[in-house]
Formats: C-alpha cells, sequence, structure tokens
C-alpha cells in the first residue's frame, strides 16, 4: 500500500503538467468535449451548427465578413480546425504575390479556406476544391454560394483525393496547377503529394501550401520534400488556429522545375 | 525521362544547351550542328539519347562514354531518319552496344530498370568522369545477381557511398551538383542497405542496423532542435533493496572476522541483536566510521589512527574551500571588469553560428533559432525602453514568488510529516512495516527532488525574465529546495540518533546487567566490587556509523533514482518517439512527447548537490569519496551514451563550466552549507563511547591534545598551548580582517583603472577606424549601442573636432543621449527601432529554411 506521503510527492508534477500542457488541455476541451455535448443536445452536427451561425449573422456575399463570422464562431462559440486568421493571412499574402490561374484545395471543410483563397484570386481563375465527406460538402457548397462565388471560380469536387488527383487531366482539363493547398489528413499529405508530381501536374514555379505540418504534423511529408530535392521549402511559423500557444506551421513548397 | 513531355525538340536543344556541365566537345558540336544546318540529326541523337536513357540506361551510358566522336559520326546519316526512328531505336541502340568499348555486364532483364536508376543516370550523365566512373559501378550492383563477392563488392560500395555523402560537404563542386550526388548517394543507400538486409545470411545485418538504429539512435548533433542530461534527480529504488539481495553476502566476510573491531562490538552485537545484524552486514564494513578503532598507534610504524582520521577529515573540508577559492579568484581575473551587454548584436551577428553542425535539418533548427534570439533580443531591447506595464510585471514576479515559496513551504512540511512518521515507525519497530513506509522518507525527497524543479520551471515562466537571469533564479530555487531537503533530512537524522540511542543503551545496559549478575552468582564470592571497563559495556550501534550509513543510502537511492530517470524518461521515451513516430497521427518528435532536453544547468546543479553530500558525509563514511568516484565514473559513460542517444539539445544552451563563477559561487555556498553540520557535530557532540576511533574520548579534537601531550617534547606543547590563548589569537584574526580590507580597497581602485583603461583603448581604436575608413566604420559600429552612435555622428565633422568629441563622450557613458532620440533614417539599423526590427524580421523570416 503507498502511502499518502509518497502520492502527495506526485503533486508537483501533475500541476506542472497541468500548467504546461494547459493549451492542449483547452483544445480537448473545445474541440472534443464541448462538440460532443452540443452534437448531443442538438442533434446537429459541428459544421452544420457553423453553418446555421453564419446563415444568422453574417452579411450574404462578403466573403469578409463570412470569414470573421466563421472566426468568431470558431473562437468564441465552437473549434473548427479552419486555417484561422493568422495563418490565413500568410495564405493572402502568398496568393497576391503569385497570382496563381489554376488552384487547387485538398480538403474543403466548410469551406473557409475556400473562400479565403477564391476570394484573393484574379479574373478568371478556377479553383478547385476536393472533399471526401459528403456532408461536409454540402455545406461547404452553401456556404460558398453564400459568399457570392459561382461554379466558375470554385468547382466543389466530392471524391476522396487519391481518387480525384489521377482524373484531374482528363475529367476537368487541368494541364498545370499554379497553386496546391493541403488541408486533409495528415496522413495523405505525402501520397497526394507524389501522386501530383506522378500526373505532371506540378511544374516550374507551382507552390504547395501545407497546412498543420508541425501540429498536428506530418513529419513523413517534411522528410520527403526535404530529401527529394525538387522543391525549396520554406516553412512559416505560427500558432494553431484560434488558441495561441501550441506552434504549428505551414509549409510551403516552390516547385524548382524539372532539369 | 523528362524532356519526353515536351514534344518539341527545340525546347530540348535549349535545355541541352543550359546544361551546366557541358563538356567542351559538346559545345563545339552544338556550334557545328548550328553551322552545318544538322539540327536535324543533333536533335535526333539528343532524343534518341533520352529515350534510350529511359529504356535502355546501359547504352546511353555506353554512348556517353564515347561522347561525342561517335555522334559526329552519325551525323552523316539521311535526314529522313528521323521519322522512321522510334521503329528504328531498337536495332540502332544494339548497333550500339556492339560497338561499346569496355561495358562487359550483360544486359538485365527490363524489370530491373527503374524509374529511380534512370534518374541517377541521367543526372550523372553531367558529372565529371569521376562519379561518372562511380555510377557505372552503380550500375553493374543493379544489373547482375547478388553472388557473394559481389555482395562484398556492393557493401564497399555502400561504405563508399557513405563515406561519399561525409565528405561532400568538403568537395569543391557547385552546390546543385553537390545536391545531385547527395541524393543519388541517398537513393543508393536506401535501395542498397535494404537488399543487403534482406538475404538469409544478411538477417544479421539488419539486426544490427536495426539495433544500431535504436540503441544509438542518431547522433546528438544531427538531432533536430534544441541541447543538454535530465538533472540528477532522485526518485524511487533504495540501498535496502540492495542490501536486501547481493551485498549481504558479499560483504559476510567482514562479519566472521570478530578481530576487525577490538572491542569485539561485532561478537556482542551479535549476541544482543541478531535480527539488526541482518539487515545488512556492509553496514559495518570499512566505509563507515565504526570500523575503525581507537587503537593510538598501529603497527611498528606507528601509525596513528586517530590522529590521522582526524586531520584527513578536516584536511579535506579545508583543502575543498582552498581549491573552490582559488578557482574563483582565477576566474575573476580572466573575466575582467567588461560590461557583456555591450555588442550584443554584433555577438549575435558574428558568433551564433555553429560550424560543427553536419544535420540539414539541425542547420534549419539552427537557422530558426537564431533567427528568434535576435527577435527575443531586439524586443527586449524594446521592452527595455518601453516599460510602461512594469507593474503588472512586477506583479507576476510577486505572485511567482509566492508561489515557489508556497511550494518549497509544502514540500519542507510534506518531508517533515513523513520524518515524522518515520519515527512513530521506528518506535514500533520498522519489522511491521512494510517496504514502502521503510523507504518512505527516501521517496519523497527523491521524488520532492525530481517533480519541483518542473514545477518551478513552469512558474518562471509567468516572470517574463531574461533567460540568463531567469535560469539564476531557477537554479537558486532548485538549490534552496535541495537544501532545505538536505537540512530536514539532518535534523532528521538528529532525531533518531537521540531516540536509538536511548533505546539501545537502556537494552544493553539490562542485558549486561544480566550477565553480570549471572557470573557474580556463579562465583559465589561474597561481593567483591564489580570492576568493569566501560568500553566492556556495550552500548549499540554508534551514531556515526549510523549517520555515514544513511549518506551511503541517499547517495545510492540518489544514483539508482538517476538511472532509473534515465532508462524510463530518456531511453525508453526516445524508443518509443523514435519508433511510433512511423505509425502516429501526429509528430512525435516535434509535438508533444519528443525527445528529452539535455539540461545543462541542471546537471551541474545536480553534480554540485550531490558534491555537497559527499562533504557533508564524508567524515562519518571515509571511503564514500571513493564510492561517488564510482558511481560517477558509470555515470558519466552511461549519460554520455544517452546524450548522443535520446536527448536532444536544450533550447536555451547556457555556459555552464568551470569557469563560470555563478557555479562556483554556488559549490562555495553548498560548501558551507555542507560542512557546517559536519563540523558542528565534531566540535559540540562527543563521539560515541564505545565505537570508532575517538572512543573513550570527550571531544573528537581531543586527539591533537593528545598527540601533542604524547609524541612532541614538553616545550613544543607548551607552545602550541600559548599560541592557541585568545589574547594571541584575536589580535591576529584583527590583523587579518584589516590585510583583507586593505587588500580589497586596492584591488578595486585597480579594477576602476583597468575598466578606464579599456574604454580609452576602445575609443582610440574607434577613432582610427573612422579616420582611415569611414564607410568599414559605419559598417561595423552602426547598431550598436549609444556610444558608437555618438561616435558616428562626430565622423561627420572635422578631424579636430573628432578628437575632443569622441573620446570624451566616451569617457562617461551616462551623458549619451537616450537612443530614443536617434534617426533611423540616417543612422541604418537601430535596435530600438519599432519600424525597422519588423522588417528585417519579415526579411529573415522569409529566407529559405533548407
Amino acid at each position: 500500500m503507498v502511502s499518502p506521503a509518497i502520492a502527495l510527492a506526485f503533486l508537483p508534477l501533475l500541476i506542472t503538467l497541468l500548467i504546461r500542457y494547459r493549451y492542449y488541455f483547452v483544445l480537448l476541451y473545445r474541440a472534443v468535449l464541448v462538440r460532443w455535448v452540443q452534437d448531443l443536445l442538438t442533434g446537429l452536427s459541428r459544421e452544420e451548427r457553423a453553418f446555421q451561425y453564419i446563415l444568422t449573422h453574417s452579411i450574404p456575399g462578403d466573403p469578409q465578413s463570412i470569414l470573421d463570422t466563421f472566426d468568431h464562431w470558431c473562437s468564441k462559440v465552437e473549434f473548427i480546425s479552419n486555417i484561422g486568421p493568422k495563418k490565413g493571412k500568410i495564405l493572402d499574402r502568398l496568393l497576391e504575390e503569385i497570382r496563381p490561374l489554376t488552384v487547387l484545395e485538398l480538403g474543403t471543410h466548410c469551406g473557409y479556406s475556400t473562400v479565403r483563397i477564391a476570394r484573393s484570386l484574379p479574373l478568371g481563375a478556377r479553383l478547385y476544391s476536393i472533399e471526401m465527406h459528403e456532408k461536409n460538402a454540402q455545406i461547404a457548397e452553401k456556404i460558398i454560394r453564400l459568399a457570392g462565388f459561382d461554379d466558375d471560380t470554385v468547382e466543389l469536387v466530392v471524391s476522396p483525393s487519391d481518387e480525384v488527383i489521377p482524373r484531374l487531366r482528363e475529367d476537368y482539363g487541368v494541364e498545370h496547377l499554379d497553386f496546391v493547398f493541403m488541408d486533409h489528413w495528415k496522413r495523405c499529405y505525402l501520397p497526394d503529394l507524389q501522386l501530383l508530381e506522378g500526373s505532371g501536374l506540378l511544374g516550374e514555379g507551382s507552390v504547395v501550401l501545407a497546412d498543420n505540418v508541425v501540429f498536428p504534423g506530418a513529419p513523413n511529408f517534411l522528410r520527403y520534400v526535404r530529401n527529394s530535392g525538387l522543391y525549396e521549402l520554406r516553412l512559416h511559423r505560427a500558432s494553431l488556429e484560434y488558441i495561441r500557444g501550441i506552434r504549428d506551421g505551414m509549409a510551403e513548397l516552390v516547385h524548382r522545375g524539372v532539369k | 525521362v523528362k524532356n519526353e513531355r515536351n514534344p518539341k525538340a527545340k525546347e530540348r536543344d535549349t535545355k541541352r544547351k543550359l546544361e551546366i556541365h557541358k563538356t567542351t566537345e559538346q559545345k563545339t558540336e552544338n556550334k557545328k550542328r548550328k553551322r552545318s544546318h544538322s539540327k536535324q540529326r543533333g536533335k535526333r541523337n539528343i532524343d534518341d539519347e533520352d529515350k534510350g536513357g529511359e529504356q535502355i540506361s546501359k547504352q546511353k551510358k555506353n554512348r556517353k562514354n564515347k561522347k561525342t566522336k561517335k555522334l559526329l559520326t552519325e551525323e552523316a546519316e539521311g535526314e529522313g531518319y528521323i521519322t522512321k526512328q522510334k521503329k528504328k531505336r531498337r536495332p540502332q541502340v544494339d548497333e550500339e552496344n556492339a560497338n561499346a568499348t569496355k561495358q562487359m555486364t550483360p544486359e538485365g532483364p527490363p524489370k530491373k530498370k527503374k524509374r529511380a536508376k534512370v534518374q541517377v543516370e541521367s543526372s550523372s550523365e553531367s558529372e565529371d568522369s569521376s562519379s561518372e566512373k562511380e555510377s557505372s559501378e552503380e550500375e553493374e550492383w543493379k544489373v547482375t545477381a547478388l553472388t557473394p563477392e559481389e555482395l562484398e563488392k556492393l557493401k564497399e560500395a555502400v561504405d563508399e557511398k557513405k563515406k561519399l555523402i561525409t565528405i561532400l560537404r568538403g568537395k569543391p563542386w557547385p552546390m546543385l551538383k553537390k545536391l545531385q550526388t547527395l541524393k543519388e548517394s541517398h537513393d543508393f543507400l536506401e535501395k542498397f542497405e535494404g537488399a543487403l538486409g534482406k538475404g538469409k545470411a544478411k538477417k544479421l545485418y539488419a539486426y544490427k542496423v536495426m539495433m544500431l538504429k535504436a540503441l544509438m539512435g542518431k547522433p546528438y548533433g544531427s538531432m533536430p532542435r534544441k541541447t543538454v542530461p535530465r538533472a540528477e534527480q532522485a526518485s524511487a529504488m533504495d540501498f535496502a533493496v540492495l542490501w536486501d539481495f547481493g551485498v549481504r553476502e558479499a560483504s559476510a566476510s567482514f562479519l566472521q572476522n570478530p578481530h576487525l573491531n577490538p572491542n569485539g562490538l561485532f561478537c556482542q552485537l551479535k549476541s544482543w541483536n541478531q535480527s539488526f545484524l541482518l539487515k545488512g552486514y556492509a553496514k559495518y564494513s570499512v566505509l563507515f566510521y565504526g570500523y575503525y578503532n581507537s587503537q593510538r598507534a598501529i603497527g611498528w610504524l606507528k601509525f596513528r589512527m586517530p590522529l590521522s582520521y582526524f586531520l584527513v577529515g578536516v584536511g579535506t573540508v579545508a583543502y575543498s574551500y582552498m581549491v573552490v577559492i582559488r578557482t574563483m579568484a582565477r576566474n575573476a581575473n580572466e573575466q575582467g571588469g567588461g560590461d557583456d551587454t555591450n555588442f550584443n548584436f554584433s555577438w549575435k551577428m558574428f558568433t551564433s553560428w555553429d560550424y560543427l553542425i553536419g544535420n540539414p535539418e539541425t542547420a534549419d533548427n539552427k537557422f530558426a533559432s537564431i533567427t528568434t534570439s535576435f527577435k527575443e533580443a531586439i524586443v527586449e531591447e524594446q521592452e527595455s525602453r518601453k516599460d510602461d506595464n512594469i507593474h503588472l510585471t512586477r506583479f507576476f514576479r510577486v505572485l511567482a514568488n509566492f508561489l515557489v515559496l508556497c511550494c518549497l513551504a509544502g514540500s519542507g512540511y510534506l518531508i517533515y510529516f513523513v520524518v515524522r512518521r518515520s519515527q512513530k515507525f521506528a518506535l514500533e519497530g520498522l519489522e511491521n512495516y512494510g517496504w514502502w513506509e521503510r523507504n518512505e522518507v527516501n521517496m519523497v525527497m527523491s521524488l520532492l527532488g525530481m517533480f519541483c524543479p518542473m514545477l518551478f520551471d513552469v512558474i518562471s515562466n509567468l516572470e517574463n525574465y531574461h533567460p540568463r537571469i531567469a535560469l539564476q533564479w531557477q537554479l537558486g530555487r532548485i538549490f534552496a529546495l535541495f537544501l532545505g531537503n538536505l537540512y530536514t533530512f539532518i535534523i532528521a537524522l538528529m532525531d533518531e540518533i537521540n531516540l536509538k540511542e536511548e533505546e539501545t543503551v537502556k537494552l544493553n545496559m539490562t542485558v549486561w546487567m544480566a550477565n553480570l549478575h549471572n557470573g557474580t552468582l556463579a562465583e559465589n564470592s561474597t561481593a567483591p566490587p564489580i570492576t568493569a571497563d566501560p568500553a566492556d559495556v556495550p552500548r549499540g550501534p554508534c551514531w556515526e556509523t549510523m549517520v555515514g550509513q544513511e549518506f551511503v543510502r541517499l547517495i545510492i537511492s540518489d544514483t539508482m533514482t538517476t538511472y532509473i530517470t534515465l532508462l524510463i524518461g530518456d531511453f525508453l521515451r526516445a524508443v518509443m518517439v523514435r519508433f511510433f513516430n512511423y505509425c502516429w497521427c501526429w509528430d512525435l518528435e516535434y509535438g508533444f512527447p519528443s525527445y528529452s532536453e539535455f539540461d545543462v544547468s541542471g546537471n551541474v546543479l545536480g553534480l554540485i548537490f550531490n558534491q555537497g553530500m559527499i562533504w557533508m558525509g564524508a567524515f562519518y563514511a571515509p571511503c564514500l569519496p571513493a564510492l561517488n568516484v564510482l558511481r560517477l565514473h558509470v555515470s558519466m559513460y552511461l549519460q554520455c551514451w544517452a546524450v548522443m542517444c535520446c536527448n536532444v539539445p536544450q533550447e536555451r544552451v547556457f555556459k555552464a563550466s568551470g569557469s563560470n563563477n555563478f557555479y562556483m559561487a554556488m559549490l562555495l555556498v553548498i560548501l558551507f552549507l555542507s560542512t557546517l553540520p559536519a563540523i558542528y557535530t565534531i566540535v559540540s557532540i562527543p563521539p560515541s563511547f564505545d565505537c570508532g576511533p575517538f572512543s573513550g574520548k570527550n571531544r573528537m579534537f581531543d586527539v591533537i591534545q593528545e598527540t601533542l601531550e604524547m609524541d612532541f617534547p614538553a616545550w613544543f606543547g607548551k607552545v602550541f598551548s600559548y599560541a592557541s590563548n585568545p589574547g594571541l589569537v584575536l589580535p591576529f584574526l584583527l590583523l587579518m580582517v584589516l590585510a583583507i580590507y586593505y587588500l580589497q580597497s586596492t584591488s578595486k581602485t585597480y579594477k576602476k583603472a583597468n575598466a578606464e583603461l579599456k574604454k580609452k583603448l576602445q575609443a582610440v581604436s574607434s577613432e582610427a577606424i573612422s579616420l582611415y575608413c569611414p564607410d568599414c566604420f559605419n559598417i561595423v559600429f552602426k547598431g550598436e549601442r549609444g556610444q558608437n552612435q555618438h561616435v558616428t555622428t562626430c565622423t561627420r565633422q572635422s578631424a579636430a573636432v573628432k578628437r575632443q568629441c569622441g573620446p570624451a563622450d566616451l569617457h562617461n557613458p551616462s551623458t549619451r543621449p537616450p537612443p530614443a532620440q536617434r534617426n533611423p533614417a540616417t543612422h541604418g539599423y537601430l535596435p530600438g527601432n519599432p519600424h525597422q526590427p519588423s522588417l528585417r524580421m519579415q526579411r529573415t523570416s522569409s529566407l529559405k529554411l533548407q
């Protein structure tokens, strides 16, 4: 039988762990517990609740207002792992620099990043957004249309990314991708990048932006990119969306072109 | 391969032209082609070469070897060839194969020609002849089956590749080529190291590689991220366990020799308290005070045991003081009176890079850390100029200290509580309690020593100090904790001494009386006066031995917990991180568990604390230093391995060495505090009557008097007694204090003069630079702190004015204008300027992290 004094000696450890990983506990609470409780209470999915909120609180046709409402909902009400305002600024800046004409987005989720990208695209550009989940895609579609982007600008593809990418050239007539934004399953980053390489859609100057490479993290992806020599890698260090204390980063890959 | 994607031959031609490693023959060939309108032929050649490279790479190689001559001869062929080339390609290639001069390896089955190989070859095409040879070797490996000799060769090739990777950095090649070669070599290694592991006979090799990976991991320098070992804090095992197993048998021989202690302590002990003995025989070994006896002179050399015991015990302490003080004085001399905060940015700029970094990821992280340190320095500079929410900061600091005090008090109370409980247990007899209760004190001390520093670390985040100062606070707090624990422990020990002694003495007296009574009855004599030598009265275990035992116990439990934390906290964690990282949903290496950091300062503190324990216990356990040396050596090797295998460098690295007076001062303090109880016991507590070299004496230092009386002539004793007269000692002490005061004031003056001279020297040198090379001056000194700024303004004036104003201002830095008044437009990069740092930061952050 362990004496109470020895158990008490573990108290500092407990407090230390609580303090040091408080952000992770907050994340756990907001992303898992609150979601679970709300799911039970409302009978709606998290995405549907977000959509309801946006429908009632934002101005239709105004992307900025929709994004702001989204941010507010994610930071104050519940949690959805969108790209968030801070990393979103990096994304905006990159898009300003590149002015891409053909953009591929992997992982639409609720359409936050889709709206964000579509907002800063030049005239005549086209965004292909891929979402695997049927329900999420429906909501994303509604949000995208709410923001005022039509089928010509944003094309939502409901299918797993590894099925869509090889068919992009035939079915969608894509010859070359200027910009690829990855925010789907972290495990799929690497196979999808390799698929993109294999299908020859990436050329010199193509930019691939991968979100959440530090937390939750995509180590294999980074390792591959570093060793492949095909890309110039640049890590944008930031914090996790809507939670300040967790470090995260976005990886920007610039294709060097085939020599 | 890739060229095939572009259908137009012209593009290919231009690409061809752009190739970096074009040989001169190729150049002339290109020119010729252009001139003689045989462009089509040239295109055909390249096209053919590319496709050949894709499908049958060896032929391409052959052709490459033959190079341009052949191309030129082929140009003679007709133009219509191009249209048919696709059909013709195969025979043509065969023909070339026949022409090949030295390629003897047979053509392998087509399935072996993988994409990677083609890439390797196409890139190696542009290399010089030496690497071409290598790539031809590669080809051999790929094509042929693996016979034993070839396996040997393959191994050689793998080794060669490894060597190439290591020396690649030093090769005088362009970066692009280096990258290519590196990639090639990595591919080769990846492919063939696996192949080596596949064969049946090679299982051992694969196993070896795996074990190497698991045990040795990546070398320390290549591990991504940060620098330093978990402090040597204790946690769970105990010496009692060691006693319960091997040690008892090993040291049983000590017990079989009753004359080891002429007073017959062992025999008596054995007779009246068997159970006590069974706890462990090492308790009465040469390790401890009780082993030595009070025989005044031993052997024909007349070795004075008690005297030497005393002198060695006291002399060790005195020598330790001397060494520590001398080291501190030397450091103080070397450091001089410089201000470390000067040239902060220059230091960061020119000395940040670590040229021993040999791994791209580490370099990456070093780069990032330098960037962050710059950012931090800039922010710090800004903060030091702002000071608007100083009240909040102060509040947080007070709060943090309050929390730390609470923590210290809590841990002190817990130890006190545990000690009280242990006394209760001791009174009731330890045999009735389990392992947990018996080792409660040690366990609690170890656990607190391990976890409280972590808590302090977390609390200190609140304070927002500069990292260097924060570290000192942190170390100070840990120090206070350790010391508090140690002192509580000592006090507990003292209490236990009284408790046990009383008990045992009582018991012994009754036993002895009973024996005596029996004896007198048997002899049946009429009341002869019982004259018993007091030494024959059994007094039980002496407290000195017990103190020594407690310290050995402490050291051993400390060592055990160090090793266990090392194995569990570092090694198991590293293994887990390393292997689970392949199949986990987040990045374990960068994210939550990560590798443990090697904490230099914590380790140094552990060493200091350990040294303190040794000093404290050495008098009562004379072999403790030897034990400690053994332990330190073992843990050095163990930790060396652990650091290389499963630690990462700390995020913030601070110098912790013998030349740092901060640590030396700590050592001095702990030396003082640890010798205090030892000296106190020596001077004020009478030694055990029946145990140890001082048995029978009133105080331990009586040995000296005894020696003076018996071994020296009478006049010497007289002189000594005069010299130790307070009337003589006090004036002498007074004189010493005065001398110290005088010397200190003179050294202060010298120091001041030195600092002045330094400043003058600095001023003169900067003036010289500005005289002869104003541009260099601007480059070197712009952006430094106020004084240089001032000189810059001086350079704009005439030379005569400059001579007057430069040094004059440098003499008294207090007259510097506040830096906030500086004009950012004219003075380049200023740390205090809010606009410019942001610009810089943007640039550094957008630099390539490769």
